[in-house]
């Protein structure tokens, strides 16, 4: 066993040498220079025009007293900090972040541990069974987020509920008329069984492909080493394929933290919406809602930030690695 | 490897892309521009936002043809907005001259939210062409009025009443109350461990403000110039105490829940009664018995107040077409249209069509309402407090049991800031 946990990582490496590619002729590259730069412009010009300005108008909007009236042609009036200070300063706004931090963590980690188990799960069924998996993962993934907030909805209704009516059916007579929505926990619970429930298909499909192309000599290797399948999961499988669980991560980090549809609807069908903002939720009542634009604004140039500080690191060791 | 590196790139890209999706103040883009009002009529059109489905596809119909044919071949676009997304929906259209729609219908207690930053055209001449001193009702003039002129005029007007259950009410000996006291009393009776008396969900504040209105309450006051929360006034505090009895003893309904669909448990049975605007009938079932009578005010032959449910219409100051979408007003406050409003069921605009609402049970209960019926407080500021949803958490504590003064408190703190 001692030999399999020291031969992992060196094999590892063999295999990411090997991958290297061949070094091109360095006259070919210099006359074909400026190519790459023509091709990648379109996209950096669209990203300028669509994500740029919008950004830039955001950021200057923070530093604004920016409302209704501004909205409808008054000059708005620079106010320097203020719209930072009075966020910062306001224990709800803290409420919020620290709920939308806590709602990432859960619902990412969880996405991740289902998505990893449904991905090993496919690589160990017969075909026919596989497709079907495939298939039901797939139509669960591409559902409406509306058509499908519809359904949860009436799982969990108060009064018409599945959910109640099965708990009664066992006994459990205190769930008659149970109000699933109405505590800030229970209500956050099913946003984020919600949220799993939509992101694993994309995590297990990722996972999946990535588990196909571990190499099957390493395996037959570690098996004949005697390295049990647990062992040759967490030292063979799983660190070939983290390139790909990394960017999975990241894209589940930055998706929980923005997440909006599933919290709104969710509001809309019940619950305390200031116990149950995120800050998806939060910015848009801010800013859409009561017309304060500017704070509005520097909320979300704070989200931005946390985003970017939360993916910084990971951000890097990806560009490291590849 | 080059797999990965696609990866990164991917996962760089989606991180500047949703870093910034959540734009605070979305500035839409130009579209095309609209054609000069010097154009033919035949190549000019207009955008008309309707909200929600109130006006109904008759109706719709109507109006277009009706259009082209006064103006002369022009083109009626009529658009529908759900109610949820009006007003962000409007604060981004109507700033934009190439973008807003160029008369839109408003909730009337969204009105003052607009009426005061200059998104709607004066529409203080025109008030004699439309119907002079018969547009109505009064407080939804005042809702679309702002510093002394009008810019919001009203569309129509809905009453809510209680509807009930004639046959549960007859086997459990109930009779239709005439006091408030009394309908109090036929809730709790009514309710048992499988039926509500009332249908009365916990964030349902709209139909809350019977019992406020009605015991001499009120949400907020003018007080020295400034808006003052009035929760906690003595009225405030007994009709609370009512309507935190009648969610703790007679219904059913969903603490958090909100004023959508309450005729689904009164068709199946599960409530007595329920309070909704007059079209709820046609939402009843066909083998349901059922009647109408209005809320019942404190003292007997009297009615509660309530909120008066409805929209108004403006032209958008941006708009380029103003001389047709006052065309359209015109059309609306025709005869032919104001009829077939009132035929639908909504209160009419101009009140000497009040009467073609009929004299049977509901048209009797939804005027004895609407004469009675007040609105939110007139401050820019509601439509905040609408959008933070402070009423509905207000209303869904005190249906969740909380203790009454310390929730009006709260929220009386929170109307002063977001109504000043």
């Amino acid at each position: 066993m001692s030999d399999v946990l020291a031969r992992a990582p060196q094999s590892r490496r063999a295999a990411a040498a090997g991958r290297r590619p061949a070094p091109t002729a360095s006259g070919a590259r210099r006359a074909t220079a400026i190519a790459p730069y023509l091709l990648v412009l379109p996209v950096i010009a669209t990203m300028v025009i669509a994500l740029g300005y919008p950004l830039v108008r955001q950021f200057v909007m923070s530093f604004q007293k920016y409302g209704l009236e501004q909205q409808f042609g008054k000059a708005p009036e620079w106010i320097g900090l203020d719209n930072y200070k009075a966020i910062f300063a306001d224990p709800a706004v803290w409420a919020v972040i620290t709920r939308s931090l806590l709602f990432c963590v859960a619902a990412a980690g969880l996405t991740m541990v289902v998505g990893m188990a449904v991905a090993v799960l496919m690589t160990k069924l017969v075909r026919w069974l596989r497709v079907v998996v495939q298939s039901v993962l797939l139509i669960a993934w591409a559902m409406p987020v509306i058509a499908s907030m519809t359904i949860w909805q009436w799982l969990f209704d108060t009064n018409y509920g599945v959910i109640n009516w099965l708990l009664v059916k066992i006994g459990l007579d205190q769930f008659k008329g149970h109000s699933w929505l109405i505590e800030p926990v229970s209500f956050l619970t099913i946003a984020v069984i919600v949220v799993v429930w939509m992101s694993v298909p994309f995590v297990a499909f990722s996972l999946n492909a990535a588990l196909t192309q571990v190499s099957g000599e390493q395996l037959e290797a570690a098996e004949l080493d005697g390295a049990n399948a647990w062992e040759r999961f967490l030292h063979i499988k799983l660190p070939t394929i983290m390139p790909v669980v990394m960017v999975v991560s990241l894209l589940q980090v930055i998706w929980d933290l923005r997440v909006f549809a599933q919290i709104y609807y969710l509001q809309q069908a019940g619950g305390v919406a200031s116990e149950t903002n995120l800050l998806g939720t939060y910015i848009y009542n801010l800013g859409l809602g009561q017309g304060d634009f500017g704070k509005a604004a520097a909320v979300a140039i704070f989200m931005l930030a946390l985003t970017l500080g939360l993916t910084f690191f990971y951000v890097r060791k990806l560009a490291k690695e590849v | 490897m080059k797999i990965h590196k696609i990866a990164a790139l991917g996962a760089v890209a989606a991180l500047a892309l949703t870093a910034c999706s959540t734009d605070g103040g979305s500035s839409d883009k130009p579209t095309t521009a609209a054609p000069k009002p010097t154009a033919p009529a035949s190549e000019r059109s207009i955008t008309f936002w309707v909200a929600g489905t109130d006006t109904n596809d008759d109706m719709r119909k109507w109006l277009a043809d009706t259009f082209k044919e006064k103006t002369g071949g022009a083109t009626l676009k009529i658009e529908q907005i759900e109610w949820s997304e009006l007003v962000p929906r409007l604060q981004t259209a109507l700033p934009n001259a190439e973008q807003t729609p160029d008369l839109v219908e408003i909730g009337n207690t969204q009105a003052p939210t607009f009426t005061s930053v200059g998104a709607f055209s004066d529409l203080t001449a025109l008030l004699p062409d439309l119907g002079g001193d018969k547009v109505g009702p009064k407080s939804f003039v005042e809702a679309g009025s702002y510093d002394g002129k009008l810019y919001a005029v009203p569309y129509y007007w809905g009453s809510r009443y209680v509807f009930y259950n004639t046959e549960v009410f007859e086997k459990e000996g109930v009779k239709v109350p005439t006091t408030l006291a009394e309908l109090n009393e036929a809730a709790k009776k009514l309710t048992t461990d499988d039926r509500s008396g009332l249908w009365l969900p916990g964030q349902d504040w709209r139909n809350g403000l019977f019992w406020l209105f009605a015991n001499g309450g009120e949400i907020a006051k003018v007080d020295g110039g400034k808006w003052v929360g009035a929760l906690s006034s003595p009225e405030s505090q007994k009709a609370l105490a009512q309507v935190q009895d009648i969610f703790t003893n007679g219904t059913h309904a969903p603490k958090d829940g909100l004023d959508e669909e309450p005729w689904v448990p009164f068709n199946e049975g599960d409530s007595a009664m329920f309070v909704a605007p007059g079209w709820a009938r046609w939402s009843v079932k066909e083998d349901v018995k059922f009647a109408p009578f209005a809320v019942p005010g404190v003292e007997a032959g009297t009615y509660a107040a309530g909120l008066a449910g409805g929209s108004n219409l403006a032209i958008s100051a941006k708009s380029a077409n103003q001389d047709l979408a006052t065309e359209l007003l015109k059309i609306i406050y025709s005869e032919e249209f104001q009829t077939q409003l009132a035929k639908n069921g909504m209160g009419p605009a101009v009140s000497e069509f009040n009467s073609l609402m009929g004299d049977d049970a509901f048209a009797k209960a939804a005027i004895a309402s609407a004469e009675n019926s007040k609105l939110t407080p007139g401050s820019p500021g509601w439509a905040s407090v609408e959008a933070a949803k402070l009423m509905e958490e207000t209303f869904g504590k005190i249906a969740a049991g909380g203790d009454i003064v310390a929730i009006a408190k709260d929220a009386d703190a929170r109307l002063g800031e977001m109504l000043n």
